[in-house]
């Protein structure tokens, strides 16, 4: 079998390589419009019709201009201006076409390699099965996250209106060393963008300082800083004493109907100084932005919710877990999880017992927190059986056994040093009560290497180190928990070999350590497809959450306490991160998701289309207008208002700093440049790290030039409103 | 007068986004589900009839939500769950009898007061151990491993398809949306999508063409749901609107880009509709569900305006995953159930169209009818086939409906590890499918006999797709 494979791979590329040959003598064209490091598709010498080969028959291949898709079922295109990690094939490639209709069609790749002619062209092969007669289509290639140019392809029949893409000319098989004419960025703007895209994922929004930071230091460097332990050790928590179960009638303890401070119960049994906590934490801790953002992306994966553990000293304990581990190795952090309290409380841990076990951590530790639902190959694809079914990791079985396994562990009320009488002990690790764990031997997973039966008789602690264990080392963990990490930081839909090198680190992170989270964000923020200057697949990306849309917005123009009213001096002029208010009718109401399952499910798919997208599920048209609403909040472009949430005055209330931000450095570029296009610019490099189209820009500054020229206060906020609402910035690329 | 259909064709933007919407619903995925209508086109304000899904997330105790009230059956009841604390008393339990179940007496939850008289009344109907299925199943064949839903007991999953009706596979479309899908010619010239959320953008509501409206509940007036703020009307106010109108219309060759643009256009062009706030006859509790219903009863106010003939609804109730503490938080989201469902319904009463609205109930699973823990923090585990409740005018109230379990009746052998268990912990098979449940609602609706197989594509595996619960 293997050995016709072989012939047959032969022979398709010696055709390949005498398509070349006779093809050597066009070369060296300059290609309009395309970023100097896309991949180029190859077309025919004189016009955009793509070069393919087709497999006409066993073991041959031959030219083709029309492609019939009832007969021809793999198309061979080739591609050049690549420059191949070791390993990076043909799943680091997408192929789509688009008809003439405009309907686009994802294309599976079945084969990519280099050609023996031209070390510096690959054939790349496509499946064309389930397609009709379409006439003419436009068909690209996308890798790391930037398109090919478009080329021509004639399915059925030629013709059709489709129009080739503006400024597209042909891309002929270059000679043996490719002379390009380099093209500058949009925005020419070379390599700043994907600084700012850097910022965009590692931070909570990009600022000035933290730009010029970047830049001095470099990227690793800057992630090394962000990662140093010395710094977040040194870091101070607030101080939430914990309360009792049930708040006494009056939250104060004693008898007057009025609790002094009248604010007890917000600040005691509500995630209200924890959420002000974050933001402000997101706005102004330049050292741990990294950290932080890490952490919020963990908590969204192990996720405890605010609306059970109800007190923000039952919910600290967690968020430290996730703030220590986010550098730290997986395997400790999914004990310290298991352990938690909060946890134990949210997920039924802490009330599972031999004689009554609980399947819901047990179900949700695997489901969400590790291995998922289905087996996965080691780039986070799906394994499928002979069917082409999914195959899943385990059964109601494996839940039971688990289940088991999780008995007995309770909150340490009596023998932590901490526990006070009459309080349920949230700081400490839960401990196990002997007598309520199952001591029964256990069937856990089962996969090559492991050792899936737990004997029966064991400690509960060496119960529970056995289970992780035969968890952390499952095949799924690494691309599982690469993948998610993948979509809150960089993009929805990474490349099977984007989460492959990702997990390869999280087996190993090159010193034999499994599980380390310092490799792992380390390798997903320098890895080729989050980096370069601009990303043009259009697949690309994420759309910011509501949090990091906010702060994102805020961050560039020096948030500060508003000047509504003359605030107290403990404000020290900053916000009081009294934000979640924005951030709730945007359906993310921090700390408190609505379910386990996260703000929004981390597999949704964008309704109409084959593409995940998590964030979108709480972007309906029920909340689309409520973003730019609370961007017009913090720029009334109508008004001479401050803008921002007011701070109110009284013991009472809710914003005793208030929030507004600062946009006087463009005002003073709309001053100084009255065509609106220094403001514009601007807003574009740090907003759109440099990709604005230039008739975004034009639409733009007809409306700042709309404002009268000496209101530079109006022309800053209506260049910004328009901006920061676009669909364009709401989508992190 | 120009109708509102002129009114969006003649706004510039409002094109432009139909052809990319156009566009995006073909995105790659071809879909044999997606279909032209085949209703026939009524004339608008002939005839009218909605749908409203209420989802109880987290999976309802349905054990504890219809009960056994005769002497034999409550006896059942009883040992199965009174030990550990998880039976509710018979003495509470609100008395029905249904005259399928042979005289035999039920019982409500006693938290469903408000709701209970209508049953009497012939206004409500129980549909009887609904659950996701591929095919039929008995307990021999499920523990032989016949196909069965894809992860089963999964919380994600079983939402997943008791939304899209569909178990075998992940479907990219709920049954809400499907049945617009091929009712949609029903709705010549409507204002807004003719399927809501209340709730947010879930699966349920998604169809191949189909996508929804969503609005926040009550107590936002209607008029305020989808407004965009701050804008004048100077001229460089206009300028400002023109431009956000005109960036919106470019790059959507990006496809997050795209999608994120036509929810904002859907949003502005759904806002223009919705102008004025209706005013209720009736009070609603000011509960999560009740706000939701309120708002439900709104747009149904506004449905001559709006130029609907056809709306599906879909409301949402979370917190019913009570692995543990169960019983008193779960009264009180009957109750809130309960009340809300009544105040909705009296609403539509007082507007006239009782008989053309019909809400009905929807969960994740049942739960285990054997309890988790005891006592103060006793609880229940993920189980499967459960009761769903038919509120409405046009139902054939006051009885129980479904297929016969494995003791003939369409309630289950209520006896864990008996005859009906999946297991040892009472997660009772299904002897209705979700499709078989929402064929039933969707043909009263109005879908085409030929597109029930093609809305519901597992429903051939079922004996058949009317349970008769819908005059």
């Amino acid at each position: 079998m293997s050995a016709i494979l072989d012939m047959f791979r032969r022979s398709q590329v010696s055709m390949i390589c005498s398509v070349l040959i006779c093809l050597v003598y066009f070369s060296a064209v300059a290609i309009a419009a395309m970023p100097e490091d896309a991949p180029i598709l190859i077309s025919e010498p004189t016009s955009t019709r793509a070069l393919t080969s087709v497999q006409a028959g066993r073991a041959q291949t031959t030219l083709a201009k029309v492609i019939e898709p009832s007969r021809q079922r793999v198309v061979t295109f080739f591609v050049t201006n690549l420059d191949l990690l070791n390993g990076e094939g043909k799943t680091a490639f997408r192929a789509e076409l688009e008809d003439s209709r405009h309907y686009r069609f994802p294309l599976e790749i079945v084969s990519f390699e280099r050609t023996a002619e031209r070390q510096n062209v690959y054939a790349l092969s496509v499946r064309m099965t389930g397609l009709e007669d379409l006439g003419d289509v436009l068909v690209r290639v996308t890798w790391r996250g930037m398109s090919s140019n478009r080329v021509r392809l004639a399915v059925g029949n030629f013709g059709g209106k489709i129009q080739d893409d503006p400024g597209s000319v042909p891309t002929p098989m270059p000679s043996a060393e490719t002379s390009r004419t380099r093209q500058q960025n949009r925005g020419d703007l070379p390599w700043s963008g994907d600084r700012v895209r850097f910022m965009s994922q590692t931070t909570f929004g990009h600022n000035a300082a933290l730009e010029l930071r970047v830049r001095r230091l470099g990227y690793s460097t800057w992630l090394e800083q962000q990662m140093d332990e010395q710094s977040f050790l040194a870091y101070t928590y607030p101080d939430f004493p914990l309360q009792t179960t049930v708040p006494a009638p009056t939250c104060d303890g004693d008898t007057q109907p009025t609790d002094v401070p009248i604010t007890c119960f917000r600040d005691r049994y509500t995630m209200y100084p924890l959420q002000n906590w974050f933001f402000k934490e997101a706005l102004y801790n330049e050292n741990q932005q990294l950290r932080r953002r890490v952490s919020w992306s963990l908590h969204q994966i192990f996720v405890v919710s605010g609306r059970v553990a109800t007190q923000p000293s039952r919910m600290l304990p967690y968020i430290q877990i996730l703030d220590r581990n986010a550098f730290g190795n997986y395997r400790t952090l999914l004990k310290e999880m298991t352990l938690n309290p909060a946890m134990g409380q949210y997920l039924d841990m802490a009330i599972s017992t031999n004689q009554n076990p609980n399947e819901n951590y047990a179900r949700e530790i695997l489901q969400l927190f590790s291995i998922g639902l289905d087996m996965l190959n080691p780039d986070g694809t799906p394994v499928l059986d002979g069917q082409g079914n999914r195959v899943p990791t385990y059964n109601q079985e494996t839940i039971v056994n688990f289940a088991k396994v999780f008995t007995g562990w309770s909150y340490c009320n009596q023998t932590c040093g901490i526990s006070q009488p009459g309080l349920v002990n949230f700081r400490d690790p839960m401990i196990a009560n002997q007598a309520n764990h199952d001591t029964t031997s256990k069937t856990l997973l089962n996969y090559a290497g492991a050792t899936p039966i737990v004997p029966a008789g064991l400690s509960p602690d060496a119960d529970l180190d056995a289970a992780l264990d035969n968890i952390f080392y499952h095949p799924n963990t690494a691309p599982f928990i690469s993948k998610l990490l993948i979509q809150q930081m960089v993009t929805s839909n990474p490349t099977p070999a984007y989460v492959g090198r990702v997990s390869s680190v999280f087996r190993n992170n090159g010193t034999g350590v499994r599980g380390d989270l310092k490799a792992v964000v380390r390798a997903i923020l320098l890895d080729p497809e989050a980096r370069g200057n601009v990303k043009t697949d259009p697949n690309y990306g994420h759309l910011r959450e509501p949090v990091l849309y906010l702060t994102s917005v805020l961050r560039p123009f020096s948030p500060t306490s508003n000047t509504n009213i003359s605030v107290p001096a403990s404000c020290n002029g900053l916000s009081d991160g009294a934000i979640n208010t924005i951030t709730q009718p945007l359906d993310q109401d921090v700390w408190n998701p609505p379910t386990v399952f996260n703000y929004y499910p981390m597999d949704y798919i964008i309704p109409n289309t084959p593409l995940s997208g998590p964030e979108f599920q709480i972007f309906s048209t029920g909340t689309a207008l409520k973003r730019p609403n609370a961007i017009n909040q913090f720029l009334p472009a109508n008004s001479t208002a401050a803008g921002g949430i007011n701070a109110v005055v009284g013991a009472a209330s809710n914003f005793p700093c208030g929030t507004r931000i600062n946009l006087a450095r463009l005002e003073a570029l709309a001053a100084a440049d009255t065509t609106g296009g220094s403001l514009v610019d601007t807003l574009n490099k740090e907003l759109l790290n440099g990709s604005m189209n230039p008739q975004v820009r034009q639409q733009i500054l007809t409306a700042v030039q709309a404002v009268t020229s000496t209101n530079s206060q109006k022309r800053a906020r209506t260049a910004l409103y328009i901006v920061a609402t676009a669909p364009q910035y709401q989508v992190q690329r | 007068m120009k109708s509102r259909r002129e009114f969006l064709k003649n706004s510039c933007a409002a094109l432009t986004m139909t052809a990319v919407a156009t566009q995006m619903r073909h995105f790659g995925v071809v879909d044999v589900l997606a279909q032209e209508s085949r209703a026939n086109d009524v004339t608008a304000g002939g005839d009218y009839k909605a749908l409203v899904c209420i989802f109880l997330n987290g999976g309802n105790d349905g054990n504890n939500t219809v009960v056994p009230n005769y002497t034999a059956g409550y006896a059942q009841y009883a040992s199965a769950r009174q030990s550990q604390g998880l039976a509710l008393s018979q003495a509470s339990l609100l008395p029905i009898t249904p005259p399928s179940m042979g005289g035999q007496v039920y019982g409500f939850h006693p938290s469903m007061s408000a709701l209970h008289p209508l049953f009497a009344q012939g206004k409500m109907a129980v549909v009887c151990n609904v659950g996701c299925l591929v095919q039929p199943l008995t307990r021999a064949t499920y523990i032989g491993g016949a196909p069965r839903p894809y992860q089963l007991f999964s919380h994600p999953d079983q939402v997943e398809q008791a939304r899209t009706a569909i178990s075998s596979y992940k479907s990219t479309t709920g049954w809400g949306g499907r049945v617009a899908d091929r009712t949609s010619t029903l709705n010549p010239g409507a204002g807004i999508p003719m399927v809501s959320s209340i709730a947010g953008a879930t699966l349920f509501n998604i169809g191949a063409n189909t996508s929804p409206l969503v609005v926040t509940p009550s107590p936002t007036p209607l008029n305020q749901v989808l407004a965009l703020n701050g804008f004048g009307t100077a001229t460089d106010e206009l300028a400002r609107r023109a431009a956000m109108n005109n960036v919106r219309t470019n790059d959507l060759n990006f496809t997050m880009v795209q999608q994120a643009s036509i929810l904002t256009q859907q949003a502005i062009n759904a806002s223009a509709q919705l102008s004025t706030d209706p005013v209720l006859t009736v009070n609603f509790p000011a509960t999560s569900l009740g706000n939701q219903l309120k708002q439900v009863a709104k747009l149904l106010k506004f449905r001559n305006e709006l130029n609907m003939n056809r709306q599906i609804f879909f409301v949402e109730l979370g917190a019913f995953d009570h692995h543990s503490s169960q019983l008193s938080p779960h009264a009180s989201l009957l109750t809130q159930v309960s009340q809300a469902m009544k105040a909705f319904y009296d609403e539509t009463v007082a507007q006239g169209i009782d008989s053309k609205v019909t809400t009905f109930t929807s969960s994740d699973f049942n739960r285990t009818f054997n309890p988790a823990g005891s006592g103060s923090g006793v609880g229940s585990d993920h189980g499967w086939g459960g009761p769903a409740l038919v509120v409405g005018g046009a139902v054939a109230g006051g009885n129980f409906y479904g297929r016969p379990t494995s003791n003939g009746t369409f309630v289950p052998t209520l006896v864990n590890g008996g005859p009906d268990d999946a297991d040892q912990r009472g997660r009772f098979i299904p002897s209705v499918s979700v499709e078989q449940y929402a064929a039933t609602l969707a043909r009263w609706y109005g879908l085409a006999e030929a597109d029930i197989p093609l809305a519901f594509p597992n429903i051939n595996n079922f004996a058949t797709s009317n349970l008769g619960f819908m005059t």
